[in-house]
């Protein structure tokens, strides 16, 4: 096998897929990227045996051939690579040679026929959407982690659904660690064709890698295959494989017509959350939130350093209300509404505080109390 | 400025002086505490055992090849324990700034004491006196300007020692002693200080604080301070505990799983208690396994909540263990909670009722039913269903 490609062409790819590469696995294969150089392309494969990745780049190929190569030391050696076009040579016994007339690497390879299989995806019934809207609807999600080493499925995934029932149709993706939850729909535009599907879990960990290369403007294909979430553009594949399991009731949670709304500015909120999450540490994150008398008052009380108080004017008429929570979800949240006004709805001290956008409410996040 | 003045109270052989009190008829015999099974430690000996070279922390079967005649008395910690709050309580008749260090030692500040008692020697008179007339047990004390020397001095001439350096004593002490007995010295440091030509602590002075920190790192800084007499750490009363721990050595090394998650289920109720008993959560549960080649292995994890219940704590720790490849029979397992926070600080709530905040919360309740009942009836009254199958696979 030989062939030679544009550092600027690979070095890119290389580096995204080293989150699939660098898990430790049971295999030792998997660390490997695998390389077929066929026809005016290489088509270079990744896998952390959940999530997989294939991708296909121009390159002049001279032999066509199969290698297995260390993703990390072979993303380094071009990473490195002073020249913009870079030979890659198979010679004997699975000894890779990368260069040119200055510069030799001698690396040793795996043999490509253990890298494990890729599922055959047919033809499917995909949705249709711009790479930069998934991306968006993937991040905003994320920004609610999988909790450690939680094994529960519905934190560990997020939850994928499709509304047709309505019109215009809505994808939605729902996110939980199990003391908050957001929730972001995607309004399909008229002509997009969106067929009804069950809903499903797709893990956050594949999901935030393929995340990594979306963002363009092309339009993509995504939908769920088998037992794996495929993401496919014209020269790209990412399949996930999903989790099994379902995800716990949040209607009520998120939509109630009870309890009372509260516009806030966004500006002035976050810079206060920010201020009253100085004093707050990994033993003790909560502040108090008092509503009274059309002022929002946050207090921070932390035993062990000090403590802090602000308050805001806001309309609120209602019966005093207070509440511990940690002001680090609630900059999350509020860093996820792309409107200038927000709207919280409270109810109880028992109950989530719900905040969205006063205009859109397509992102909408729950944030529960904290016990005192 | 008053004199510092620091008293260490080191109770002699406490463990085996105990069992020789509450039985006359193990006076003045070569007696251990210590596991029954001769798979265990020697927890304390008698000085009569010591003779023969039998010290703390040596297996029971080697104890046993030393000395025939050994009488190996198993513990009885909740003994130990009241007799221990018995001591402290006297000492702190003394002076407010008593830290217990363990069940059988504790620094004195008696700076400032002096009016009322006499010299540091006059005090550490009086306290060996109140101890024995209210228990019947000796101690040692030193009697020095910082914990340091304190802790030097009452080790000097036991049992039933008092040995006092005085202000002016110091640095001829100092240049006295053995390098290898100040604490954090060990076999390696030693040897590393001897080719310095360093042999007792005051040839340390000889150094430059520049070598000895690029020999021993950080703790070249507090050599070198030792060297001097300088020892400011201060005698801090109640520090809260930072960790709690249950372990247990086995009657048989094993591979066994299934064993070794029960025996961890009984360590997870006891560090569940203690941390209940205290009004603490842990957030990091540590498992701790010896294997037959007496290597220890711990493996912790941070849990996203603090917790106290004992499903918590064993869910952590079987998980650990789970993950722990077993190359060699295992001999010891244990469970330490550490990352610890009061228990009334605030918790998030949970959105959904079955996840794992709410699970535990209700675990924590029956704990807390089951701890009482204890308390009232026994330890054993109540416990789970498996602990009570698994003992009698044992037997």
């Amino acid at each position: 096998m030989k062939f030679s490609i544009n550092k600027s062409d690979i070095v890119d790819v290389l580096s995204k897929i080293q989150g699939l590469t660098s898990r430790k696995s049971s295999l030792a294969i998997t660390e490997c990227i695998k390389i077929k150089a066929q026809g005016d392309n290489v088509h270079l494969a990744a896998t952390d045996l959940e999530t997989g990745y294939e991708g296909t780049l121009p390159a002049l190929v001279e032999a066509p051939g199969v290698i297995a190569i260390s993703a990390k030391k072979f993303y380094e050696i071009i990473r490195e690579f002073p020249s913009t076009a870079i030979e890659i040579q198979e010679t004997e016994n699975r000894w890779i040679n990368i260069g040119n007339k200055n510069v030799q690497f001698n690396l040793k390879s795996m043999n490509p026929d253990d890298f494990p299989d890729r599922p055959q995806i047919e033809s499917i019934d995909f949705i249709e959407i711009e790479s930069a809207a998934l991306k968006d609807m993937i991040d905003k999600s994320l920004v609610i982690g999988g909790m450690g080493e939680d094994k529960k499925p519905h934190i560990n995934g997020i939850w994928f659904e499709r509304l047709t029932d309505q019109s215009p149709a809505i994808i939605r993706m729902v996110s939980t660690d199990g003391g908050r939850l957001s929730k972001y729909d995607f309004v399909c535009s008229h002509d997009m064709q969106l067929s009804a599907a069950e809903s499903v879990l797709i893990p956050k960990k594949g999901l935030s890698e393929v995340s990594k290369f979306l963002g363009s403007k092309e339009k993509i294909q995504a939908g769920p295959y088998e037992s794996y979430f495929v993401v496919k553009s014209a020269m790209e594949i990412f399949y996930i494989r999903m989790l099994e399991g379902s995800f716990p009731a949040y209607d009520t949670i998120l939509f109630r017509d009870e309890g009372i709304d509260i516009e806030m500015e966004k500006e002035p909120f976050l810079y206060m959350l920010k201020r009253m999450s100085i004093l707050c540490t990994d033993n003790y994150r909560a502040a108090n939130f008092r509503f009274e008398d059309n002022n929002f008052i946050i207090n921070a009380a932390n035993p062990e350093i000090g403590d802090s108080t602000e308050d805001m004017i806001v309309e609120y008429a209602g019966q005093a209300f207070e509440a511990a929570f940690n002001p680090r979800l609630f900059i999350d949240a509020v860093n996820g509404i792309d409107d200038n006004l927000l709207k919280l709805n409270i109810i109880t001290p028992k109950k989530a505080c719900l905040i969205n956008g006063a205009e859109n409410s397509a992102y909408v996040c729950a944030i529960m109390p904290m016990r005192v | 400025m008053t004199r510092t003045t620091i008293l260490h109270i080191d109770m002699d052989a406490f463990f085996a002086s105990v069992e020789q009190l509450d039985n006359p008829a193990l006076k003045g015999q070569s007696l251990v505490v210590g596991g029954l099974s001769g798979r265990g430690v020697v927890a304390a000996a008698s000085y009569e055992a010591r003779r023969y070279g039998i010290h703390s922390a040596m297996p029971i079967f080697q104890a046993r090849q030393r000395c025939a005649d050994l009488v190996i008395v198993p513990p009885r910690r909740k003994r130990y324990a009241q007799l221990s709050r018995r001591i402290m309580d006297r000492l702190s008749n003394f002076s407010p700034l008593v830290e217990p260090v363990s069940i059988d030692e504790a620094y004195l500040d008696a700076s400032g004491c002096g009016r009322l008692f006499g010299t540091g020697r006059q005090m550490a008179m009086m306290i060996k006196q109140q101890i024995f007339e209210d228990v019947r047990l000796s101690c040692s004390v030193g009697v020095a300007p910082n914990k340091f020397l304190a802790k030097i001095a009452s080790d000097f001439n036991k049992p039933d020692g008092l040995t006092v350096i005085e202000p002016d004593q110091v640095l001829s002490f100092i240049d006295e002693l053995e390098v290898g007995k100040v604490p954090g010295v060990g076999t390696r440091t030693r040897e590393q200080l001897s080719k310095l030509g360093v042999h007792t602590l005051g040839n340390v002075r000889g150094l430059s604080t520049d070598l000895l920190v690029r020999k021993l790192g950080k703790f070249g800084y507090r050599l070198m301070s030792l060297a001097h007499g300088q020892d400011d750490s201060p005698v801090t009363p109640d520090s809260p505990a930072k960790s709690f721990s249950s372990e247990i050595t086995l009657d048989q090394d094993t591979r066994d799983r299934f064993l070794l998650e029960n025996y961890l289920l009984a360590q997870a109720q006891s560090v569940g208690r203690q941390l209940r008993l205290h009004g603490k959560n842990a957030r990091t549960i540590t498992l701790k396994l010896k294997t037959s080649d007496f290597r220890s292995h711990t493996r912790s994890r941070t849990l996203n909540r603090a917790v106290n219940a004992n499903e918590a704590v064993f869910q952590a720790a079987r998980e650990l263990l789970n993950r722990f490849v077993i190359n060699l029979p295992v001999r010891l397992v244990g469970i330490g909670a550490t990352s610890l926070q009061d228990e009334h600080a605030p918790a998030q709530a949970d959105l959904f009722d079955e996840t794992d905040g709410n699970r535990f919360h209700k675990w924590e309740n029956l704990d807390r039913a089951v701890d009482a009942i204890s308390e009232r009836f026994g330890g054993r009254s109540v416990t789970r269903g498996s602990l009570t199958v698994s003992a009698k696979l044992r037997k």
